[in-house]
């Protein structure tokens, strides 16, 4: 995270918004008056807790009993049982375990390459650029099917990653298939800023490309990616779900929220509470992330009217 | 700047060339191979399997294949579908107006709904409308579609009925109704769902987007020296911050086209419809390279083609960016 | 540069236009969409049935259709001489009578078949259909350019003669074992198609000149095809119905959706087992089966995966061990499976499981967790910690490795998921961890070339289901005779569990040395039972095969030997 204090005000968006108080206090105190984000903020504790406490649960995530397959939600199953029989509210804890590790990890890694690639393509400029943008536009016409293959064969051939390997395939996947985002948005940002009175004062003190881009641009660059992040956190765990319907997503049995909505639709018509609690997390933590995404814009925004 | 796009125009052939290498490449290491299916057939033996991929050219090295195909594809010849036998062209034919009909739709009634919606949810920031578009958009984002539209059939394919006929609301899916003459009316009304479910999510990235833009401009000091200097409000709004506010949109209009031709693999899979997402992905699951290649070269033109005409507006919209 | 908007009010008016617009196609369509339904329960308007398949045939020219797909939609415009009934037996259609040794239609030899046509045959188009059809079908056939793949017998004739417009007389240049079959595929018209080498571009292919029940009226591409009576077939009054729609819809949800609001009334391969197909229909449909060819089997690779060596050798370290694969075999719980996890499929322990051919196998290794269990401990597999075993003098892996082994499926087929969860869970009752993958369906299934982990060896257990055809000699050398191992020399060899055995490899030789079909149904089952004990693979069932049918349709009858719509001239709507 950056370190944002008084030193740093002479960057054009800190400039407006410092007066006594630090930053970060600054954009807390305003990130609280965004009421549906505090609201978001609990909301997505609340599903990571329960991911996190899904082992007290009393089934296991992988205990069967088809005998009694396909049952409505009772007081002995809350969401109801699968197809084989197994606990569904286990399984959706569960799920989440994987489904926020998915969509933390593979935004993590995105935004790893993004910026990387943003910073330096911005930045220098030039050939650089060019290349580095060609690159991109490049990865924008990929098809995804062949990608996923592809990363799946590849880690195919590491035995040692055993049982996790559908998970990190679907990590992989998702980060290749979306840092050229907010690599765009960081070349931008490092376009408009590397110009500004704050860098060149730098450069004339002597100070190294890098850290010229990393200690005084890409600071003023956190708010937007950070904004972006969350963005892409709702993005990949949309995106493994959608994966899971096509056939390629986290291999069974371990659950995900994806493949817990994928496995169900063929069941919609008689157990439609397969499809509906699944569905309803995955709706759930998108909106709330968006929510604190929307609260983070704001408290980042100098000029929020809040 | 001239110049610079031709140069940019320029660029894009040896690009497109050394994709079509490097997509070639892609598409043909990864596993698995176009005759899966006549494995599976108990009447074809082994040695004739050998057979047909010997008359379809799969076992000639992979530089010998990719200069076979991209020198039928200079000439204008997109060649034939490993699986049916029939011109490529003629396939992605059949397909394309079908996806233009559902994705334009859909784009236009987009674009339409969302540049009001975002904007009179940026003039009236945190009030009650602005929180209910946020919303909405948000909700939007945070469904997977596949299960919006399998929602929505549910809904209103098999819960609800029409009021005059005892029928279903709306149809599960294709295009007409079966058996039926092919009417103006009866298209339109099996678009309404999918067109529906497609608006849903982009509407909600498009309104916030607006939305964005909107207030970015509206906090711009050039707009409230204007304010300052008395103009009215409106004509500050709609002349001065729309104007610029609609710039960035622009640009990602530009970037989405492509989508438009490329279909929407989900929405054509639930609702049935014989899109090009769908033609793609049978070509995809059964390895029918010719169709996949073609698919695939001809939306790295239009993405590329897109990011040069997004850049271009930009540069000709907003005065401030130069390129060199 | 100037961005010329329209000014507001031009604009306000634009958007009031468009809405207006908007507004008044809605209320078109909505008018419109009465009258569009298709009418129910009048007895005058045209009969419609609609097929629900979900993907689309890419021709309808069974010759070089290599996906199931195509001949389940082309019965119902081809012109078989004979077909298998639903009792495997072959029946007449546009022949007049089966050719037999006894009726003469056959000679003392079987190298000279004689097939008489019913007098009046008419193709769509009213053309009559003769015994010269017959001789260009062979020749188009054969033609090595016509693209045709389908190992039919066809480069075994050696002449057809036509003494007259009814008759033709075949002659073989050496034994058609499956002469009856010859023509099953239906015979194509010699004035309507065109010349064999361009075979593979007939119009004829997607718009056929018909001998069947129906002919092609509108082919709408990835949506719909549309079939009307052909007028000219030969039983009089049939087909019962007037129009029949094949509709193509992907996904599983919206197909049930319409089956369960009766729009449609067959659904073809639900993927899903009877009890829940019916209790999804609510009683509008149920699921109709009967046993099936598919044979769902565990294959052992008994050789070392991953060691860029696609033969035999080394083994496998964990199932190239004997008492593995029978402490696995001894761990699955063959009931619950057949009742609980897919309930309604029939299980066998042979790959000889239907046809002239059939084997009564008992398994070797019933279900017997304790058995499983010591014959994993005397194999030097100790349950470690987590009650996962690990190798403590095992015969080929190293100690401390885990008993960890891959189930290798294919996606998007939800009772094969099934199976495997549940396997891994009986695996996991006697110690060994499971997990799953399962791949791209043209990946499992495709060729060496194009990395199959089949071919090349990569893989622990695959899963999967297989079939025989009524003539499966060539299937099964292809499959356990150790000259079979797929290898970079052998590319298309069938031999995925790598399994070497003489007395296999002899059995074989000797079945495909004669013609006296009890002694090759003995080589056989003696085979069967080397399979059952060795355990190069593990047969568990037969799915049952089908379609969901509405319960207004009647007059159907389910073929596990011939396609969906092979009985479709008799199909009734109530």
């Amino acid at each position: 995270m950056s370190e944002l204090t008084l030193n740093d005000a002479v960057a054009p968006s800190a400039r407006k918004m410092t007066e006594a108080a630090p930053l970060r206090v600054l954009i807390w105190r305003r990130f609280l008056r965004h009421r549906l984000a505090v609201v978001a903020i609990v909301v997505l504790g609340l599903v990571i807790a329960s991911a996190v406490l899904a082992p007290l649960s009393r089934y296991e995530p992988t205990q069967q009993n088809p005998a009694n397959a396909l049952q409505p939600p009772s007081p002995q199953h809350w969401f109801g049982t699968d197809d084989l029989g197994r606990d569904v509210f286990t399984r959706t804890l569960y799920g989440g375990r994987i489904s926020l590790t998915v969509g933390l990890s593979a935004t993590l890694l995105s935004l790893l390459i993004g910026v990387l690639v943003g910073m330096v393509a911005g930045y220098f400029g030039g050939f650089a650029d060019n290349a580095l943008m060609r690159i991109t536009d490049g990865f924008l016409t990929l098809p995804t099917l062949f990608v996923l293959i592809l990363i799946a064969a590849l880690l195919r051939e590491i035995p040692a990653l055993g049982l996790t390997s559908s998970v990190l395939i679907v990590i992989f996947v998702i980060a290749v298939l979306s840092w050229m985002w907010p690599a765009r948005i960081v070349r931008g940002e490092f376009l408009r800023l590397k110009h500004r009175d704050f860098v060149l004062a730098a450069e004339n003190v002597g100070a190294g490309h890098s850290r010229i881009m990393s200690r005084h641009i890409l600071p003023n660059t956190v708010s937007l990616i950070i904004v972006q992040g969350t963005l892409l956190v709702a993005y990949a765990i949309i995106t493994e779900s959608g994966l899971s319907y096509l056939g390629f997503g986290v291999q069974p049995p371990t659950p995900s929220w994806g493949n817990l909505l994928a496995t169900a639709q063929t069941y919609a018509l008689r157990a439609p509470w397969l499809m509906i609690f699944p569905g309803l997390m995955i709706f759930i933590t998108s909106m709330a992330i968006n929510y604190i995404g929307d609260g983070l814009r704001d408290a980042f925004d100098p000029y929020s009217a809040r | 700047m001239r110049t610079y796009f031709l140069r940019r125009l320029l660029h894009a052939i040896p690009l497109l060339f050394v994709l079509s290498i490097v997509l070639f490449l892609v598409v043909r290491s990864a596993p698995g191979g176009p005759l899966a299916q006549a494995e599976r057939n108990p009447n074809i033996t082994a040695e004739q399997r050998e057979q047909l991929r010997a008359r379809l050219g799969l076992d000639q090295p992979l530089h010998v294949q990719y200069i076979t195909w991209i020198s039928s594809v200079a000439q204008g010849d997109l060649g034939r579908s490993i699986k049916t036998n029939r011109p490529v062209a003629e396939m992605i034919g059949e397909r394309v107006l079908n996806t233009l009909l559902l994705v334009g739709t859909a784009f236009i009634l987009t674009v339409l709904i969302a540049i009001p919606l975002g904007a009179l949810s940026a003039l009236r920031q945190y009030s009650w409308f602005d929180y209910l578009v946020t919303t909405f958009s948000f909700a939007g984002q945070s469904a997977p579609v596949y299960w919006l539209g399998l929602v929505a059939i549910l809904i209103f394919y098999v819960w609800l009925d029409n009021p005059f006929t005892g029928g279903p609301l709306l149809p599960a899916g294709g295009m007409y109704t079966l058996g039926a003459p092919k009417t103006l009316a009866d298209l339109i009304w099996h678009m309404i769902l999918p067109v529906a479910v497609l608006c849903s999510t982009w509407v909600a990235w498009y309104s916030r987007f607006f939305r964005a833009s909107m207030l970015e401009t509206l906090n711009a000091d050039y707009v409230r020296t204007a304010i300052a200097k008395g103009l009215s409000r409106r004509r500050v709004v709609y002349g001065h911050a729309g104007r610029n506010a609609v710039i960035p949109l622009i640009t990602m209009i530009a970037l989405d086209l492509p989508s438009v031709f490329a279909g929407a693999l989900f929405i054509e899979t639930i609702f049935s419809w014989p899109g090009m997402g769908r033609l793609f992905w049978e070509a995809a699951r059964g390895r029918d390279y010719p169709v996949l290649m073609a698919i695939i070269m001809i939306n790295a033109v239009l993405i590329i083609l897109a990011n040069l005409i997004a850049d271009m507006l930009y540069a000709r919209l907003d005065p401030r960016v130069r390129y060199e | 540069m100037k961005l010329n908007l329209p000014n507001t009010t031009h604009r306000r008016r634009i958007a009031i236009t468009f809405i207006l617009l908007v507004m008044a196609a809605l209320i078109m369509a909505a008018c419109g969409a009465p009258s569009a339904a298709p009418a129910t329960g009048d007895a005058s308007a045209p009969s419609q049935v609609v097929v629900i398949i979900p993907e689309e045939p890419a021709s309808l020219n069974q010759y070089h259709a290599v996906a199931a797909i195509v001949r389940q939609v082309a019965d119902a415009v081809s012109a078989p001489l004979a077909a298998p009934n639903a009792q495997g037996e072959f029946v007449p259609v546009l022949a007049a009578e089966l050719p037999t040794v006894a009726n003469g239609g056959v000679s003392e030899d079987y190298l000279t078949v004689t097939w008489k046509l019913r007098p009046d045959l008419k193709w769509s188009d009213g053309e009559p259909i003769t015994s010269d059809d017959i001789k260009f079908t062979w020749e188009a056939v054969s033609n090595p350019a016509s693209g045709n793949v389908l190992s039919l017998g066809f480069e075994k004739i050696a002449s057809i003669e036509t003494p007259d417009e009814l008759t033709a007389v075949i002659t073989y240049s050496e034994l058609n074992q499956a002469y009856l079959q010859q023509f099953m595929y239906g015979i194509l018209p010699r004035h309507a198609t065109g010349a064999p080498e361009e075979m593979l571009q007939w119009a004829w292919n997607r718009n056929p000149v018909s001998g069947g029940p129906y002919v092609v009226t509108e082919w709408n591409a990835g949506e719909s095809i549309v079939m009307d009576r052909n007028p000219y077939y030969y039983l009089e009054g049939q087909p019962y119905i007037d129009r029949v729609i094949f509709t193509i819809v992907p996904d599983p949800g919206a197909q049930m959706a319409m089956m369960a609001q009766g729009e449609a009334h067959v659904q073809l391969w639900p993927g899903e087992v009877k009890e829940v197909y019916d209790a999804q229909m609510n009683g509008m449909a149920a699921l109709q089966e009967i046993p099936g060819q598919w044979n769902m089997t565990l294959f052992f690779n008994l050789s070392r995966p991953f060691d860029d060596d696609p033969g035999a050798e080394p083994p496998h370290p964990i199932l190239g061990d004997l008492r593995v694969r029978q402490a696995i075999a001894h761990a699955i719980d063959y009931e619950t499976i057949v009742t609980a996890v897919n309930p309604g499929v029939i299980e066998t322990a042979t790959p000889f499981a239907y046809g002239w051919y059939q084997c009564d196998q008992e398994r070797k290794y019933p279900y017997d967790p304790e058995a499983a269990k010591a014959l994993l401990e005397e194999a030097g597999w100790v349950e470690g910690p987590d009650g996962i075993r690990v190798a403590q003098g095992a015969a080929y892996a190293e100690d401390g490795t885990r008993l960890r082994v891959q189930l290798n499926g294919y996606t998007n087929f939800q009772q094969l998921v099934k199976l495997e969860e549940a396997l891994a869970e009986m695996f996991k009752a006697v110690g060994i961890e499971t997990t799953i993958q399962n791949d791209d369906f043209s990946i499992i299934f495709g060729s060496f070339d194009d990395g199959a982990p089949r071919q090349l060896g990569n893989f622990d257990i695959l899963v999967y289901d297989t079939s025989l055809p009524m003539e499966p000699h060539a299937s099964i050398a292809n499959t356990y005779m150790s000259t079979a191992i797929p290898t970079a020399d052998n590319p298309a060899g069938g031999n995925a569990s790598r399994w070497v055995n003489a007395r296999a490899d002899e059995l074989i030789r000797a079945a495909g040395a004669t013609v006296d079909l009890d002694a090759r149904r003995a080589a056989y089952c003696e085979l069967s039972d080397l399979i059952a004990t060795e355990l190069p693979r593990l047969n568990l069932y037969l799915f049952t095969e089908g379609y969901g049918a509405s319960n207004r349709l009647s007059g159907y009858e389910v073929n596990m030997w011939g396609s969906l719509s092979w009985d479709i001239q008799n199909w009734r709507l109530d």
